[in-house]
């Protein structure tokens, strides 16, 4: 699944790197703690979360991440937009909750595959 | 936390708004008229410019009186469109100097419910310098704003220069990075510079990850758990040497704190994402070989060794 087809199904608001949604999505991450993060085992992971520091731009650089969603409409620290922009992590912002944010990439998944 | 911050951000557009002057924000070319002008040259330049008034200076520039969109409504309703303002104009006009704060601005703006404010040389003048729109103020805050995140894009971009300047050093010295207490903010900044280092000496992209995790994690216990410390990395022929070293106060129970879910971490550190006790277990799994020393007196010294593409 590529990230701009997240964009769709979260309604989701792109808040840095319109230029960078074409990248495939290997992996979901949705979590609040970044160690869970880093133990993932997969690069290109994109990460829904409902924390807006900066690490958790850092974390995503550092671990491979493909992109971060913050949800429930939280908007990221400003830091978290600098660190997003230099290495080049779209961001996107979208105002379901989390459970919800999930469900939805859940059922485009099971579409997808019927089809 | 998110009270926290949005207190914090509050902070930050008070500051702002303190810090900013009317000169900073102000237009500095004004499109102005005399008092012969008739109501309808002045539709017209509104019109042409999209603005909604326009100031009326005298000879000297001195403001003398405002014309704004309702003025001209009022002049085409009652037929005297094509008379001089002289006569209409609204003479009592609210001014504002240029070395004033933004708040005294947005202050002026509420109060009296005007689309623009000329600006003056000073208090004591009438002489225009500039006019003034709440929309001159929202770009400039939002400017502002906008640099706080580029500088952490330039703090960043510094960062992989440094990565460059390594590559140019021999391969045998270890590279050692300073790590802060409690330095969140930059936490990630040695993982970050040592992954560029790792890709651009073309090592794999999964060692060069477990590389970076093991950094993240012992810069994140650094400035967590102790009073400050360094990481030093070491390239040998097959392996790569992570070496973390705090100057205390030490980990009284390894074993415990080598447990997934041990955690002694604060709230504030929970708050970022961190402390949930996964730190040492996360290293152990992506190193190929763990040491793990601390005393009560000296500190903690943490051996990590990444077989490349192992």
């Amino acid at each position: 699944m590529k990230i701009k087809e997240i964009v769709d199904i979260l309604d989701a608001e792109v808040l840095i790197g319109e230029d960078l949604l074409d990248q495939e999505i290997e992996q979901f991450a949705a979590s609040d703690l970044l160690s869970d993060v880093l133990a993932l085992t997969k690069d290109n992971f994109l990460l829904l979360t409902g924390l807006t520091s900066q690490q958790v731009v850092r974390t995503a650089e550092i671990a491979g991440g493909v992109g971060v969603v913050f949800v429930r409409g939280k908007a990221p620290e400003q830091e978290a937009i600098g660190l997003a922009r230099s290495h080049h992590i779209p961001l996107l912002m979208t105002s379901k909750s989390m459970f919800d944010s999930c469900q939805a990439i859940v059922e485009a998944m099971i579409n997808k595959e019927k089809k | 936390m998110t009270i926290l911050h949005s207190r914090q951000k509050l902070t930050l557009a008070n500051e702002l708004i303190y810090e900013l002057k009317v000169k900073d924000a102000m237009t500095r070319e004004v499109i102005y008229f005399s008092e012969d002008a008739t109501f309808r040259e002045i539709q017209m330049a509104m019109k042409n410019n999209r603005i909604s008034g326009v100031p009326i200076l005298d000879e000297k520039r001195n403001v003398i009186g405002m014309v704004s969109i309702d003025n001209v409504i009022t002049a085409l309703d009652h037929d005297y469109v094509n008379e001089k303002v002289r006569e209409y104009m609204t003479r009592d006009v609210i001014t504002i100097p240029q070395n004033f704060s933004l708040v005294s601005a947005i202050k002026k703006f509420e109060k009296y419910k005007f689309g623009r404010l000329p600006v003056t040389e000073n208090s004591h003048s009438k002489r225009i310098v500039g006019i003034l729109t709440m929309g001159d103020i929202l770009n400039l805050l939002l400017l502002s704003i906008q640099t706080i995140a580029e500088k952490v894009e330039e703090k960043e971009d510094r960062n992989s220069q440094i990565s460059e300047q390594l590559i140019e050093k021999t391969q045998e010295k270890p590279l050692r990075f300073e790590v802060k207490k409690a330095d969140f903010d930059n936490a990630g900044r040695v993982a970050s510079i040592i992954r560029t280092y790792l890709q651009r000496l073309n090592i794999d992209q999964k060692t060069t990850r477990r590389v970076a995790i093991v950094c993240y994690e012992a810069e994140m216990n650094i400035s967590i758990h102790s009073l400050g410390g360094y990481i030093s990395v070491t390239l040998e022929q097959n392996n790569i040497i992570i070496t973390a070293v705090d100057y205390g106060p030490g980990i009284p129970d390894i074993d415990e704190a080598m447990k997934p879910g041990f955690t002694t971490a604060s709230e504030q550190i929970r708050a970022l994402g961190f402390g949930a006790g996964m730190g040492l277990p996360n290293i152990k799994k992506c190193a190929d070989q763990l040491e793990l020393e601390s005393s009560m007196e000296t500190g903690t010294i943490l051996k990590a060794v990444i077989r490349i593409g192992g």
